[in-house]
Formats: structure tokens, sequence, C-alpha cells
């Protein structure tokens, strides 16, 4: 019975539950106009909006509808997407295979392993060759703007969550003035992000005396050029690579070292909340047992925070796909796309160079890889977080 | 109910006698790295507020602190630099965004969280899913849309206007999901109860539900403070001139083109950080905790 029975007056007949029943309805959907307008409006539609642009010659107004145009630009040909796709899938089926290896008979599991060592090799294989050649006749700036965007997500949320996850741990123990410590751990999350980033543009700036020179000079490092430099970090290192295998420019690892600074805090307060939430009995059950913090670390702790370290890693990798603020305020033209990521690529396609039709295609192909992301994160990590 | 009170860990009782060396290093190492964070995160605060009140000079010769602190520079960022007209802009768009949220937020969360109706699980998974979509696949549409160039809106053009910078703000997933959380706690009893008063669901909404719901709303009114106040990227879209530029665009602008004036450029950092740094040092356990318990039901 729902709770349209325990009205004023009990109901005599059907029709007066029927007419609550309908009151209730029509409350509930009024209730819920105001917000479903605004989110209808300015949340949904544009979707399917962009969607609807991105097949036409739409340069501040609309032009020629030009089908698929837009998206060949970035693919290159249909077929370099579906090689890369074909990539992607047989790596989403090594995975697949390596998993149900450990359910399966444990004389299959080598097999299986094997197999799936060797569709995974393949499938990387053939991923790397449809990236290649997407990259040969696509829209070079683009595909490098989501190496960039892979750059600035690998090297920013692992370090992100494993920090957060040490300084919770840290603050858990009984300290002296935690909530201070906490409340300036927190204190550059709530910052603008536009402030911080000014104060990071003089912190990292190519000014010998700038701070970020100043730390590297205690070391008996030479000034570098930070936020205005396009070389790879491991070139300035020493290291002879090239192409994407140099990895993120000094440039970009000043903006990541911001992000990371940025960041941390929100981690730290979730995990601290996480391991609030661990019974103390498990622990000291575990002591009586005579188990080392080592152990109680890795065998209690870890496995109860999986579901906030799960949680932080895929909004962590969300936000970065995301990011525009920072990265907008801390760029230099002279980093050159080195720190240019997608979604500053799009930004800058269509408010600079107005070409909406083709910023609209990007930024669907960006929505679309990271609904990939987050799909391939639930499934990867999803299974073996430990829900409690 | 109390799941806006996050657990604090209790400290361990305190066991008295001999500790193991080991003990001690230990807690030296943890303080240790506690407190190189600590300086680590809170350093760039205190290089803003250093430089605002340095002369030019003392700023590109790298002191840690100045000789004689300039105040005038905040004087001339507020006036010079136009900050007292951005930053009037920023409160006024920040508040008209907070009445707003509130009002669509409330209602909603109520509905989502207490009220059956026909599709209700749809429409909340809908609300929810807007919160994974990149901000570049809306921007281009709803930059179109405001302007006028979609559809025929009242003004001709919302370009420039105060309501491009709030309306789009007024409802967002977030609050709402983080409102329903609460609302649905609250025991049937008191609906019962309610009912049998004569009470409809907006009455009991705002006399029973509203008075023992300050904790959320007050969340929900500190992440839209923030949101709004730090919002970047839109108004840099939606305001060509200063008739309606908010702070952080203002701040932006001014790097563009006030050029190496570092000092001035930290005076305004400053005052554009104040009223977060307000609000967050008279809630800052609202924050933190608020932050904890929706993100992990996030």
């Amino acid at each position: 019975m729902t709770e349209a029975t325990l009205g004023v007056k009990p109901p005599k007949t059907g029709s007066t539950l029927h007419t609550l029943r309908t009151k209730e309805q029509i409350t509930g959907y009024l209730f819920v106009l105001p917000a479903l307008i605004v989110i209808l409006v300015f949340g949904l539609f544009p979707i399917g909006y962009s969607l609807y642009m991105s097949l036409f010659n739409w340069r501040v107004t609309k032009g020629a509808y030009v089908g698929g145009r837009n998206y060949l630009l970035i693919f290159g040909t249909w077929t370099n997407l579906l090689i890369t796709l074909a990539g992607i899938a047989l790596i989403v089926a090594a995975f697949w295979i390596w998993s149900n290896a450990f359910s399966s008979l444990s004389n299959r599991k080598t097999i299986a392993k094997v197999v799936a060592a060797a569709v995974l090799i393949v499938g990387g294989v053939v991923f790397v060759t449809g990236w290649g050649y997407m990259f040969e006749s696509g829209n070079q700036n683009f595909l490098k703007s989501l190496i960039v965007t892979t750059y600035y997500a690998v090297g920013t949320v692992p370090a992100e969550v494993i920090i957060g996850m040490i300084l919770a741990f840290l603050l858990y123990q009984d300290i002296v003035g935690k909530d201070i410590f906490r409340m300036m751990y927190f204190l550059p999350y709530v910052t603008p992000s536009v402030t911080s980033a000014v104060v990071f543009q003089i912190i990292f700036s190519l000014r010998e005396t700038s701070i970020a020179n100043m730390v590297i000079g205690w070391f008996g490092i030479s000034p570098q050029r930070w936020r205005f430099e396009q070389r790879p970090l491991l070139n300035l290192l020493g290291v002879d690579i090239s192409g994407f295998l140099a990895g993120p420019s000094l440039a970009l690892v000043s903006i990541m070292l911001y992000g990371i600074w940025s960041f941390v805090g929100y981690n730290t307060v979730i995990f601290l909340a996480g391991l609030g939430n661990i019974p103390k009995e498990t622990y000291e059950a575990a002591e009586i047992d005579g188990a080392t913090k080592a152990q109680m670390f890795r065998h209690i702790t870890m496995p109860l925070l999986s579901p906030t370290t799960f949680y932080l890693t895929l909004i962590g990798f969300i936000g970065t796909f995301k990011a525009f603020n920072h990265i907008y305020v801390l760029r230099t033209p002279s980093a050159g796309d080195s720190v240019i990521t997608s979604s500053l690529l799009i930004f800058d396609n269509f408010y600079k160079a107005n070409q909406y039709g083709v910023a609209t295609a990007q930024a669907i192909v960006l929505f679309v890889v990271i609904l990939g992301l987050t799909l391939a994160q639930n499934k990867l990590m999803g299974e073996r977080v430990f829900y409690g | 109910m109390d799941n806006l009170a996050v657990t604090q860990p209790k400290p361990a009782p305190a066991t008295r006698g001999k500790r193991s060396p080991f003990y001690w290093i230990g807690r030296v190492l943890t303080y240790a790295i506690l407190i190189i964070g600590a300086l680590i995160f809170i350093f760039p605060f205190f290089w803003m507020i250093s430089n605002s009140l340095m002369t030019l000079g003392e700023t590109i010769t790298r002191q840690l602190l100045p000789k004689v602190p300039q105040w005038s520079n905040y004087a001339d960022a507020w006036n010079q630099a136009k900050f007292s007209k951005y930053f009037l802009n920023s409160v006024l768009i920040t508040l008209g965004t907070l009445a707003g949220l509130l009002f669509t937020s409330i209602l909603a969360g109520y509905a989502f969280g207490r009220i059956d109706f026909k599709g209700k699980n749809i429409l909340f998974g809908l609300f929810l899913a807007t919160m994974m979509i990149p901000e570049s696949v809306t921007l281009i549409p709803n930059y179109l849309l405001i302007r006028g160039s979609i559809l025929p809106i009242p003004g001709g053009t919302w370009l420039n206007k105060y309501w491009s910078l709030t309306v789009p703000f007024i409802a967002n997933a977030f609050s709402i999901f983080l409102l329903r959380q609460f609302f649905a706690q609250i025991p049937k009893e008191l609906w019962d109860a309610a009912r049998i008063d004569g009470a409809d669901h907006l009455r009991f909404l705002i006399q029973v539900v509203l008075p023992i719901s300050k904790a959320p709303v007050m969340t929900v009114l500190l992440f839209g403070f923030t949101g709004s106040w730090n919002a970047f990227q839109w108004p840099l879209l939606v305001t060509t001139n200063d008739t309606w530029r908010p702070i952080m665009v203002g701040l932006w602008s001014f790097v563009n083109e006030a050029g190496p004036q570092t000092h001035l450029l930290m005076a305004g950092a400053v005052i554009s950080l104040i009223p977060i740094l307000i609000i967050y040092f008279l809630t800052q356990k609202q924050f933190t905790q608020g932050i904890a318990t929706t993100g992990l039901k996030g």
C-alpha cells in the first residue's frame, strides 16, 4: 500500500484514492518542473544540438549539410577509425579472457593467460597501426590534444590518489592539530582555479629568480623555462627519445604540478571520511590475531578503502578530461601545442577560429572517449572493488 | 539523517608506558611529512599575499617579504583595474544564482525523495547523467542559445546580460541529488502526522522539512557559492564588455592587459579570494563534511 491510503479521510471508494494518487503525481511533476526546464534547456538539449551542428559546415552561422565530414576530418578515413576501434576491442577481449581465466579450471589458466597476452599484443599493434593512420591523414591537432590530455590524466590522477591516501592515513593517526592540517590541505581545492593559477604563473615563470627555479637550484639544477618550455621533460633530463614516448613537455609538467597541488586535498578529505567508516573492531580483532601495522594496512585498510579509491580515480579521470580553467590560464604561446588539451583545443576552434561544426564534432568525440574511459574503469576496477 | 555527520576518528586511547624507539621515529616522520605537505599547500597563498604588498621591483628580485608593505597596491587594484566593478558583479551574479538554485533544487529534491510519480527514476537518472557531460559539448549550443540564434529569447540576446550568467546555473543535478538523499531519510511518521493535520506537500516541505534540513541546504549554498564565484569559461564567452564581467574573468583580463604588474595582479588575486576564504573559514567543518559525504555517495 502506498502512503496515499493513510490520508486524512479514509478512502471510501476507489475514485477518491485515484484522485489522491493523481494529485500526488501532479504535485511531483510541478515540483520537478523548474529544475527540469533548466536542465533540459541548458544540459540535455545542447547534447542533441551539438550532434546536429556537427553535421554541418557551421561557421558562426549554419552552412551546408556535410554529413560525417567533420568527423572524417578528425579520423582521416572511416577505415582508420575502424582499425583503431578494432584494436581497442581486441584489448578489451584480452582483459575479458584474462579475467575469465581466474574463474576457470587451474590447468586452463595458463593457456588462457597466454591467449590473453597474445590477443593483447595483437590488439595493441592494431590500435597503434590505426592510430598511426589516423595521425597521418586526420586532424593532428586534435589527436595530439587527446595525447596531451592523456599525459595530463596519467600524470596527475594516480599521484593525487596516492598522495591523498598517504596524507589521509597519516592524519588519521592520533595527530595534534588534525583539523588545522586538514583545513590547510583542503584550501587549494576551494581556491578559485583562476586565482591560484595566476599565482602559479609567477611560481613557474621563466625568470631565474622564480620560485620553481629557486627550488631546483637547491639541487644544483640550472634554471628552466617551465611554462614556456615545449621540450619534453625526458629530453631535458638527457634521455634522447622523440615522439609521443618522450612524454609531456616541461610546460605540461608545470601544469600537472599545479593540478596535483590543487586536487590532493580533496582526495585527502574523502579518504579521511572513508577511513572513518572502517569499524575500529576490525583493527582490534586483527591486533589480537597478532597482525602488524603493515599487514593491517595491506589487508584491512586498502581493501576497505577500495570503493573510495575507485571513486576518486574515476572522477579524477573525468575531471582531467574536462579540465579547462587552470590550463587556459597557465598556458603560454611558446609552449605551443604541448599543453593544449582537448577541451582547450575545442574552445579555441570555437572561440578563436569560429569553426563551430568542427568544434562540436570534436567535443562529441571527446565525450565518447570520456564515456568509454568511464565504462572501462567501471569494468576494470569496479570488479576488484570490495564493498564491505 | 546522520549521513551528514562524518564519523570523526576518535583518538586511540593513549597507552602509557614504554614505547619502542620505532614508535618515536614513526611519530617524527609522520609529523615531518604532514608539516612539509602543509608548507607546500600553503606556500602559494603566502607568496600571493607577500607579493601583493611588494613594490614592482621587489617582485622581480624575489624578496620573501616586502620591506615596507605597500597597502596602496590594494587601492590601485580595486580602482585602476576595476576590481570594484567585477567584485560587485560577481556578488550580484552569485546571489541571483543561489536564489534560483535553492528554489529549484529544494522542490526537485523533495519530489525525487518523497513523492511517487511516474517516470521518477528515469528522470532522476537523466538528471544525474548530466553530471558526466563535459562542458565542451554543451558550451557551443548554449552560447548560440543565449545569443538568441536558435530560438527567439526575451530581450533579443542575453550576451552581456545578467541572465546569461545566472539562469543556466539555477539548477544542477548535484544539488538536487544532495537534497534528495537527505529528504528521503526523513521519517515517514512526520509526513503521516502532517497529513492528519491537513498539510499538503508544500506546507510539509516549508514547515517541517526545511527547518530540519539546515545542514544539507547550507552545503548546497556553499557549493553553489563557490561554483558561481569561481566560474570562468562560460562568463569569458558571454561577457564581451565590463557591464556584467565577473571577478575571475576580470582577473584574467587584468593579466592580459596590465602586463607585468605582478604586485597589482597579486592584490587582485587576493581580493578575488577573500569572499571564498571568509566563507571557507566560517563553515570549514560543513564544507569538508559536505564534500566527504556527497563525494562518497556519488
